[in-house]
């Protein structure tokens, strides 16, 4: 079990999740594993009575991770939205380990993602040698999660064609799902849910219908608040990144990091953490994920081909390429900055010459 | 005797201003008690007003105006909503015809004490707003309420307040229960204050007590309305001669009291009012959403208030349905069982609707939040109430300036060198921000710095009301100019405009109202992507920097921002000179021509430097329109770079390879309305003489259509003069061109030359006459 890449959330916080069971001593919805206060202890991590530690699983608002849970807990579906990597996967399958112990009932949405996949689909060999019957039927993780009362993942709903959007409407509204075939239909037990995440980029591209919008609440989960959050953030994961693919440079230092998501952060609320300056925004999200992503790129830069230190240099092609995504209005945005913020800054004049020199 | 008397006669109401839940529990207490007489705290100056209060036309949300009418920017405001408990104590009083009176120190010993302790008086015009708060410091850290709040488990005190008291249905011994936890929190208050607070706060105390003694005397049943903070004070032993001792010797000041209408928008924490709530909106529908206390209506403020966010959702245009309400109300009651609430409170809601309706969309819980939360209720007071401080200042200010306002118009010439002269000035631009169109400005003073102004002055009786409505953003013109001013701004979205305003502030010398419109023009200029915006802002901001001292402010905040203009409009000019149809580029040369006319001037070297690179980058660009490169040539040339470049592009744009179109377009760029400069500018006109003399004959036959199209735009005089200085100047041999076909035949040609004269006013000229 050991050579898994990724361990499931249930899995790998067992520990926690067994601690906060035994702790917990509030009301439970029907078919919760626990109560939502305590997911949400989860999710934010804290110290529970008996003096046992749980990590911090989301960084960032309270008030969020409240919204989520109460939303669960009143039947209603959820929809986490956001921009690419603001963890929206991530505290969805939280979610589900949290409040039902399995996060593994899920629909990946695709373009190609068909109705079968949403409902259900034939083993054809028997549906031919017996005609229609229940074992013929092969259930989708969601009749799965009706009939169990647990919670149904659906990652990136808006990618799923409209059309087959729609036959969720019956199951989040009537929690029941027809199987004409057979004459009869699957009703779900209590504590079946449904956690979508979307992604707002993609907005537009196959929009809900508004039928199905109003069968969920969304919560959009924005990025990080303050610098220090996200830096913790980046922190936490580009060093988790490091020991996993043995990237031979050493850990980076936290004034790179700090620099890289000034700049992101700048760059992406056009303007500069005085607030002195505003600025313009790129096309591109900016995200944690990709601060992270420029950190993991320079570090393997200085580890296979500079001295194992992380400089500028080996930070400043990634950076370009992370806010440079159009390659005429990004450029003006990208030089402006360069132009009225790096070049003013005194310690970031390294910095500036590198990125000057890659243009 | 006093603890004795505030047993037996005297009952504390200790309460918030503005809290529906206190309003409510104040207004029950008071019905139970049947009080013979009201006691609130307030200033006594103010006592004659009261009865005001119960004047029908009276619309709150009010306040209550005392000034100082010889210097009325000091000013202190009382505002009252409906939902104040005071203005129900008013509205009890008028109802039972009971006597209602205010009872605090009177603020005339208060001003007069800050001005003579330290306080500069213009900190005090609107700071000075709180009537006494629960709070008694505006420092957050140090509020009382705060610990209470903290140590329960909430976010600050108001938050910890408004969970207890205000949304509080069971209402029975709240008092009692108030003034307990202010009692012991008296004991041991949890910070230092500091010595003038402290002295200034127990002199309002003493007289308070002094005021509860005398009334005692007169009544029987009396109810004292205060802060909660002051009623363990209040209800202290305390001997009647310690307290007189106290008071003795008071400075006082004369101050005059008014109600002017009040906004909620200005009742709001937001708008800097020490004891303002954050929400007012929300309170004025907690109040009248219930008057009554029972436990079902507690669902239907919930209801109700998600409900009137639906219409206003659908008066938006976006769908809300029922069933949205109703998983609101759901999701909103989950959150508030969650967080061990009885009631849905702002946030509990403000999320639901997020959430449920708003697909999490931030942008319309932002309209939500302004038209709701706030509410732009305005209040309204009767006519016969007496004259706001703003009109008052206005009619000192004409007296000391002489300047009458008068029916009918009269012109009025300034000279902004004498200081009287720019006084008026700086009153006739301040008015004119007010929309108080007194004095048209009759020269428009373009680019030219001037110390001289025209207006025509003409008065309208409408004026005065105009007046009264601008109160609202002041006491003073000055003042009341800059709210509006700084108001405005917020409102403008162009550049352009802004730029316009930021000339006006100057103009007016509003220097409240220089750094909000700065950085309003800051945030804009940064937002700005189009290019033609900043070049259009550009040149009124130029003429700021360079024209504003003549009235003696301070233009320095706004150098960094032409600065950071000017870079990134040379960093955006060639993209944003690319595909232009003949008609932008002629906007664009326009523009190009008023910005460099600008750069000029500009104070900082680099801003002309970047701005000639650019340009410079601009005409060696093939895919440009030919207008605007030859123009953008030209300025370079001018500029005395680069001046084999600008050759090498003159000769190249008008080569034969070039599109004739194009390379029309581009000469008439490079030399359009310069006929008279051409003729006085000998770089130039060695530029155009040799090129013209260096081309071949057959290529001489392909430009000269072009040349021809340029020079018809300039006037007949300035063609005759070229014509002439070709003449005198032979430089060049085109002469032979027109002369080798044919031979003339002077005599037959000297026939027609008076006549030609006397049309062309011009001396005998062969070849103009060919």
């Amino acid at each position: 079990m050991n050579n898994i890449l990724r361990r499931q959330a249930e899995d790998q916080f067992a520990e926690e999740l067994a601690e906060l069971r035994k702790a917990d001593d509030l009301a439970r919805p029907e078919n919760w594993a626990m109560s939502p206060q305590a997911v949400v202890t989860y999710l934010m991590g804290g110290t529970l009575a008996n003096g046992f530690t749980v990590s911090a699983k989301y960084i960032g608002n309270r008030r969020l991770m409240e919204i989520a849970a109460a939303t669960l807990a009143t039947d209603r579906a959820l929809l986490l939205y956001g921009v690419p990597g603001t963890a929206k996967s991530w505290v969805s399958e939280h979610l589900a380990a949290a409040i039902t112990g399995d996060s593994t009932l899920l629909i990946q949405g695709t373009a190609g993602t068909s109705e079968e996949a949403i409902r259900y689909g034939w083993n054809y060999a028997r549906l031919l040698a017996q005609g229609p019957s229940e074992e013929a039927l092969v259930a989708s993780p969601l009749i799965r999660a009706m009939e169990a009362g647990k919670l149904a993942r659906i990652e990136e709903l808006t990618r799923i064609p409209a059309d087959v959007q729609d036959s969720l409407i019956t199951i989040l509204s009537e929690k029941a799902l027809p199987v004409p075939e057979l004459n009869t239909q699957v009703q779900a037990r209590r504590g079946f849910n449904v956690i979508a995440t979307a992604n707002n980029r993609d907005k537009g591209v196959n929009e809900l219908s508004s039928a199905l919008k109003r069968r969920f609440n969304t919560v959009i989960l924005p990025l990080p608040d303050s610098m220090d959050q996200e830096i913790a953030i980046v922190e936490k994961r580009v060093n988790e990144h490091r020991t996993v693919l043995a990237l031979p440079a050493e850990a980076p230092a936290a004034e790179e990091i700090r620099r890289v998501v000034t700049i992101f952060r700048e760059l992406r609320a056009g303007r500069t953490e005085d607030g002195k300056n505003k600025l313009k925004s790129p096309s591109g999200t900016l995200s944690t994920a990709e601060a992270i992503s420029v950190m993991g790129s320079g570090l393997a830069l200085a580890g296979h081909f500079g001295d194992g230190c992380l400089r500028p240099a080996d930070l400043a092609a990634g950076l370009i390429g992370a806010v440079v995504k159009d390659p005429v209005q990004d450029r003006i945005v990208w030089n402006e900055y360069l132009e009225t913020v790096v070049k003013e800054r005194d310690d970031w004049a390294d910095l500036y010459r590198v990125c000057r020199e890659l243009d | 005797m006093t603890s004795a008397l505030a047993v037996k006669q005297v009952t504390l109401f200790g309460i918030r201003h503005h809290g529906p839940g206190s309003a409510r529990s104040l207004e029950q207490a008071l019905t139970a008690l049947q009080p013979d007489c009201v006691l609130v705290e307030g200033p006594p100056e103010a006592d004659d007003l009261l009865g005001f209060a119960a004047d029908p036309a009276m619309q709150p949300p009010v306040a209550l105006l005392l000034y100082d009418p010889k210097q009325p920017q000091r000013a202190v405001f009382f505002p009252f909503a409906s939902f104040s408990p005071e203005w129900r104590a008013f509205q009890y009083a008028a109802q039972h015809q009971v006597p209602v009176r205010f009872f605090d120190l009177p603020h005339s010993h208060r001003l007069a004490d800050a001005a003579h302790d330290h306080a500069p008086p213009a900190a005090q015009a609107d700071q000075e707003t709180e009537p006494a708060e629960a709070e008694p410091d505006d420092d957050f850290y140090s509020d009382p309420l705060d610990w209470l709040g903290r140590s329960a488990g909430y976010a600050d005190g108001e938050s910890w307040w408004e969970h207890m008291v205000e949304q509080r249905r069971d209402t029975s011994d709240i008092f009692q229960a108030i003034a307990e936890a202010m009692t012991v929190l008296r004991e041991q208050p949890p910070t230092q204050r500091n010595a003038a607070y402290e002295r200034r706060e127990a002199l309002r105390e003493a007289y308070m007590r002094k005021q509860i003694r005398a009334a005692c005397k007169h009544y029987q049943r009396i109810a004292v309305v205060c802060g909660a903070w002051h009623v363990p004070a209040l209800a202290a032993r305390v001997a009647a001669k310690d307290d007189n001792a106290r008071l003795k010797g008071l400075a006082k000041i004369n101050l005059k009291a008014t109600w002017v209408p009040w906004s909620y928008q200005r009742l709001s924490s937001a708008s800097g009012y020490g004891a303002g709530v954050s929400a007012p909106g929300w309170y004025h529908h907690l109040w009248s959403a219930s008057p009554t206390a029972d436990n079902h209506a507690a669902r239907h403020i919930t209801i109700g208030w998600l409900t009137r966010i639906a219409h206003l959702l659908r008066a938006q245009d976006l769908d809300c349905s029922s069933a949205h309400v109703i998983e609101a109300v759901r999701l909103a009651e989950a959150l508030a069982a969650m967080r061990a609430r009885p009631l849905p409170g702002l946030e509990e809601l403000d999320e639901a609707v997020r959430a449920v309706i708003c697909m999490g969309d931030d942008r319309i819980t932002a309209i939500i939040r302004k038209q709701l939360l706030v509410d732009d209720r305005l209040g309204a007071v009767p006519r016969d109430v007496p004259t706001v401080p703003l009109q008052q200042d206005f009619e000192q200010q004409q007296k000391s300036l002489r300047l009458k306002a008068e029916v009918g118009q009269k012109m009025l010439m300034l000279d902004l060198r004498k200081p009287s002269h720019l006084e008026r000035s700086k009153l006739l631009h301040r008015m004119s921000l007010l929309d108080i169109r007194w004095g048209h400005p009759a020269n428009h003073h373009g680019g030219k710095g001037t110390f001289h102004e025209q207006w025509r002055l003409e008065w309208l009786p409408d004026y005065s009301i105009d007046l009264i409505g601008a109160a609202a953003w002041g006491n003073t013109i000055a003042e009341a100019a800059s709210q509006r001013t700084i108001d405005r701004a917020a409102q403008h979205q162009t550049l352009s405009e802004l730029a316009g305003l930021i000339d006006a502030v100057l103009a007016a010398d509003l220097t409240a109202a220089v750094s909000p419109v700065v950085a309003r023009l800051q945030a804009l200029a940064a937002d700005e992507s189009d290019i033609g915006a900043m070049m259009t802002a550009l040149p009124a901001l130029g003429r700021v920097l360079r024209y504003g001292d003549v009235r003696q402010t301070d233009t320095d905040q706004l150098k960094p921002i032409v600065d950071s203009l000017v870079t990134r409009l040379c960093i955006g000019l060639v993209n944003a000179c690319r595909s232009l149809d003949d008609e932008a580029a002629a906007q664009m040369t326009e523009r190009i021509d008023q910005v460099a006319q600008t750069t000029a001037l500009l104070p900082n070297p680099e801003d002309r430097e970047r701005w000639l690179v650019a340009l410079f980058q601009l005409a060696q660009q093939s895919d440009v329109n030919g207008l605007v490169a030859g123009r953008a040539c030209r300025l370079v040339f001018d500029s005395g770079r680069h001046a084999d470049a600008c050759r090498d592009l003159l000769l190249s744009a008008l080569s034969r390879g070039s599109d004739p179109e194009q390379a029309g377009r581009w000469f008439e760029g490079f030399l359009r309305t310069s006929g008279t400069l051409l003729l006085h500018d000998d770089h130039l006109w060695d530029l155009i003489d040799t090129w013209l003399c260096g081309l071949s004959g057959a290529a001489f036959e392909t430009v000269l259509p072009l040349v021809r199209r340029t020079m018809a735009s300039f006037s007949a005089g300035e063609r005759r003069q070229i014509a002439e200085r070709v003449k005198r100047n032979p430089a060049g041999q085109s002469s032979q061109t027109a002369g080798d076909s044919t031979p003339i035949d002077h005599e037959r040609a000297a026939l027609a030359m008076p006549l030609l004269n006397r049309l062309l006013a011009c001396g005998p000229n062969q070849r103009g006459a060919s």
